[in-house]
């Protein structure tokens, strides 16, 4: 506040001296380099002079005479940046990018570089998000909520799980990692969501692009990385409370989050607790083939759901030294559409329109614990900075669904139809070297341990336990301050043992001899199997001016899972018969990405281009044969082709009024194999987004108000493979206003956060839901109220 | 200095230039292969289909199940399930409701399962298999379901609820 009254004195008195010969006017602004909004109150420091932006961010420096000067950036919260001027005629504008940091962290990476600077000198196309960017797009899950990131989209369950797709591609294809430990759970499987408490997130970078460079198997399309939090400024206090209110699903939800430090030592706590009803659809029947399923009042019913998060932190950090351990549970329980789940049809005599909020067989239960410890140490002088991860996780899961008689199965006992419980143990180590000036050499290992029980009366997937270490080192090298490069490789090596399992019920075989047997019959093999790869990639990224380019080609590998290995099971929610194949390869994917981004003061273009090509993806293949009267699906591999891109631009005017719009587009085609010349499930359809934000003046006690539209263009989804169907295009418009108050005193100002979801509550299909399948159009009309307090001491 | 850059950001501008050129002739391949995207129909709406909507069927009997199935592009493999509904655990799809007995506990139920080729690889053909009623099946309700693939993967499935009597 100070800073910014002195700014202001300090402004004025320069304006209103009067201009003098061979002196010059510097101008220039301080952007956040994620959201791309201003920075109030930046301090920017020059030898003899400074100036603090105001609140568009813009600063000035009048009168200066001719020469070279030195200023330095700096604002709470974000890393110092230091620029560099010659004043002479023709002095341009500068944009200075400041990237949130927390002063510790920096302190730590003393020799390090910013994370915008970072962004722009690894090759790896990537994008980040910030709180900022979080809390003004929260929606019921995490991945709905990263969605606004053109080449980003989610498969969705209901309306609060949803698992991301980039660029297509998404289950075990897309690697999420939090706090530098992979997240391990059952994420082959497409009817839940990820177990993770989309509160108290500072900051995610996703890597549109394969990564297994840095992140081993699974990262082939894609990270999530779910940065850990900024270490608190030292001698603080400080906490949120979060409401948040839904009409369409009827949800309330509450996150509470304090943190504290003193000088060295810091803590961390969360809780999250939501409840929501059965959502509501446009439509008043389901039309699914020849069935018709008639709604009650729009809800689709047993389709509520509730979340209980809490999580704790401690750390310890000094100037050559880091550690944070922490603890997080996630358990949620969700029902499932009462009238199919995946293909299949179901009656039932549960009544389940006595409530919208009941959860009703069938349903899920999903717990998740995560321990994990972070630490980086500093050593040798600043030339070494050694890096661990240490990661417990158990997920457990839960289907249940009411007993029922499948072919030779009797009735089971129980509803729980099939029980995963995953526990995965990892250890990343890395050293980061600083040699010869120019070059950051980075190399490391990566370990995990997993172990995979089943239970229940369903089979799916066999037991397993799976290990897998691999090594890595990569290079980057600083040519010059515009121009760097990285390249790097890996060696991986996998081993899964899958256990054998026979059914608890004897089915009726055909005997050569024309005569039948009651058998228990075997579904998974006990089988060993090993797998190796390597991966690497090679880019370079060039900044001139406001331009940035960058071209990556990397190699990367994803190991076949237990499902695809070892299934030989019926699906009966999907009514098929799935066979695994221990034949598999360990998928190959080679990439080609380019990157090119303008940004300037008030606009900013982007555009990033892919070709990519799988040399044996794995793929569910329906066959025309039948078991048991079952279709058969078989796991097979087939070379695939696949190119695509993102466009975004964006402009401002007069400080006011900012509009983006984005585009994304993915093709995928089989180019061997018995689906050859058709696309891959689940293919996100070519769309866009346009939106306009206005910001208004502070009006009586709002403070800050800014009014948003948002509009998305989806095109028809005509690329399909069985058993899908075509989906129409669509359109959708959203509405949004955020505004603080400052109601409260000793308070921070309140932020309020006003949506309208589907303005017009239109009937639209999501080619990407689990619930497209049996016809389920996506939610309609959703009005939500989220505040926001703060305190802090 | 300039010049140094200069020569930079051509080098770069016609590597980036051919990478796109590389990408689009890459993607300008188009497949011009005509893809199968229809699933196969079943019909039981004709004189010979059986069973219809809340058949009769006979301990003791035997009877043709008969069906038409049809498909744009070679029709691969169809199969016969038949099980009890004692429990009311699904409806049939043909659009009529036919009255369930009392909901009651399976002691010895029919199970028929049984799956057939096509072959010759023709669009359209009927199903006629001779299904034996055995003598000591659970009587009650029953659900018929037929299923049918083409070539490709696609499959078409009806089922039809009937009763099994004395």
């Amino acid at each position: 506040m100070i800073h910014k009254l002195i700014g202001g004195i300090l402004y004025l008195s320069i304006c209103s001296l009067a201009m003098a010969q061979n002196t010059f006017n510097l101008e220039g602004s301080v952007l956040d380099a994620a959201s791309k909004k201003p920075v109030t109150g930046a301090t920017v420091l020059g030898e003899t002079r400074y100036a603090v932006s105001d609140e568009y961010g813009h600063f000035n420096f009048d009168e200066l005479p001719e020469g070279v000067y030195e200023f330095k950036v700096a604002h709470m919260g974000f890393a110092d940046q230091t620029f560099t001027v010659v004043v002479k005629p023709g002095l341009q504008r500068v944009m200075v990018y400041l990237e949130t940091v927390s002063t510790a962290l920096e302190a730590i990476e003393l020799h390090g570089v910013s994370d915008r600077k970072e962004s722009r000198t690894i090759p790896l196309v990537s994008e980040s998000v910030n709180k900022d960017f979080l809390d003004k797009n929260r929606a019921n899950s995490l991945m709905q909520t990263l969605e606004k990131i053109p080449g980003v989209s989610t498969i969705n369950i209901g309306s609060g799980q949803s698992k991301p797709v980039i660029r297509g591609l998404g289950f075990n294809r897309v690697a999420v990692v939090q706090n530098g430990i992979k997240h391990e759970a059952q994420q082959w499987g497409s009817d839940h969501g990820l177990e993770i408490d989309q509160y108290g997130i500072e900051a995610i970078q996703i890597i549109k692009g394969p990564a297994s460079l840095m992140y081993g198997s699974d990262a082939i399309a894609g990270v999530v990385n779910i940065k850990p939090s900024l270490i608190p400024q030292q001698n603080t206090f400080e906490g949120e409370v979060n409401l948040l209110g839904e009409t369409n699903n009827d949800l309330l939800g509450v996150s509470a989050g304090l943190q504290s430090r003193k000088e060295h030592w810091y803590y961390r706590g969360r809780f999250t607790y939501r409840d929501y009803g059965d959502f509501k659809v446009p439509t008043d029947r389901i039309n699914y083939e020849n069935y018709i399923f008639e709604l009650h009042d729009h809800n689709l019913r047993n389709t509520a759901g509730k979340e209980a998060n809490a999580s704790f932190n401690l750390g310890y950090v000094s100037d050559n030294f880091k550690s944070e351990t922490s603890i997080s549970n996630v358990n949620t329980k969700n029902g499932f559409f009462a009238n199919a789940h995946g293909l299949e049809v179901r009656t039932s005599s549960i009544d389940y329109d006595r409530s919208n909020r009941d959860i009703d067989l069938p349903y899920h239960t999903v717990n998740h614990l995560k321990v994990t410890n972070s630490t980086t140490l500093i050593t040798h002088g600043k030339t070494h900075v050694l890096h661990f991860d240490l990661g417990y996780q158990s997920n457990h899961r839960e289907e249940h669904s009411e007993p029922v008689p499948h072919g030779y199965m009797p009735k089971p006992a129980d509803s729980r139809e099939r029980v995963f419980r995953k526990n995965t143990f990892s250890l990343n180590l890395n050293d980061k070297m600083s040699v010869l000036n120019r070059h950051e050499l980075v190399a490391g290992f990566n370990l995990e341990y997993q172990h995979n029980d089943i239970d229940g009366w369903g089979f799916l997937i066999p037991a397993y336990q799976r290990f897998s270490v691999g090594g890595f080192a990569y290079d980057q090298v600083e040519v010059d301050q515009q121009l760097h490069l990285q390249a790097g490789i890996r060696y991986d090596l996998g081993i899964i043992h899958t256990e054998p399992y026979y059914d608890w019920f004897q089915s009726q075989i055909n005997n050569e001899d024309g005569t039948t047997s009651r058998v228990y019959l075997q579904r998974s093999q006990d089988k060993r199997l090993n797998f190796g790869s390597f991966s690497g990639s090679l880019g370079i990224a060039y900044t001139l001016d406001d331009t940035n380019f960058k071209v990556n080609a990397g190699r990367s590998f994803r190991m076949p899972l237990a499902n695809e290995l070892a299934s030989d099971g019926v699906n009966y929610h999907m009514y098929r018969y799935e066979k695994g194949n221990s034949e598999l390869d360990a998928e190959a994917s080679w990439q080609l990405d380019l990157e090119v981004d303008h940004i300037r003061d008030n606009y900013y273009l982007g555009v990033s281009p892919f070709i990519n090509y799988f040399e044996n993806y794995i793929y569910l293949n329906p066959t025309s044969d039948y078991y048991e009267t079952l279709q058969i699906y078989e796991y097979t591999q087939s070379e695939v082709f696949r190119y695509g891109g993102e466009l975004k631009a964006g402009i401002r005017f007069f400080e006011r009024l900012q509009l983006d719009a984005s585009g994304e587009y993915v093709y995928s085609r089989q180019t061997s194999g018995p689906k050859e010349g058709y696309t891959l499930p689940f293919s996100p359809p070519l769309s866009g987004r346009f939106s306009a934000a206005f910001q208004f003046d502070d009006t009586w006690f709002f403070k800050q108000p800014m009014l948003s539209m948002d509009y998305k263009i989806a095109a028809a989804q005509k690329e399909i493979i069985p058993p899908e169907e075509i989906t129409d295009g669509y359109q959708v418009m959203n509405f949004s206003l955020n505004m603080k108050v400052g109601l409260l005193s000793g308070l921070p100002s309140m932020s309020i956060r006003f949506n309208i979801n589907n303005i017009l509550n239109t009937k639209y299909f999501n080619h990407t839901s689990f619930y497209r399948l049996i016809d389920v159009p996506e939610p309609g009309r959703n009005f939500s109220i989220s505040i926001n307090q703060s305190f802090n001491k | 200095m300039r010049n140094y850059k200069y020569i930079y950001m051509k080098r770069i501008q016609y590597f980036i230039v051919s990478i796109i050129g590389m990408m689009l002739l890459a993607c300008s391949g188009d497949d011009s292969v005509i893809k199968d995207e229809e699933k196969p129909t079943i019909s039981l709406n004709y004189i010979d289909g059986f069973p219809q909507t809340c058949s009769v069927l006979k301990r003791g009997s035997s009877y043709d199940f008969r069906a038409l199935v049809t498909d744009n592009f070679e029709l691969a493999s169809y199969s016969i399930d038949i099980h009890h509904n004692f429990d009311h655990h699904t409806h049939d799809d043909q659009g009529v409701n036919c009255e369930l007995e009392a909901v009651k506990t399976a002691v010895n139920p029919l199970i028929y399962m049984e799956n057939y080729m096509i072959e010759g690889g023709v669009d359209e053909y009927e199903i006629i298999v001779t299904v034996e009623i055995p003598e000591d099946v659970d009587t009650g309700d029953y659900h018929c379901q037929y299923s049918v693939t083409d070539k490709t993967g696609w499959q078409g499935r009806t089922s039809i609820d009937i009763k099994i009597v004395e």
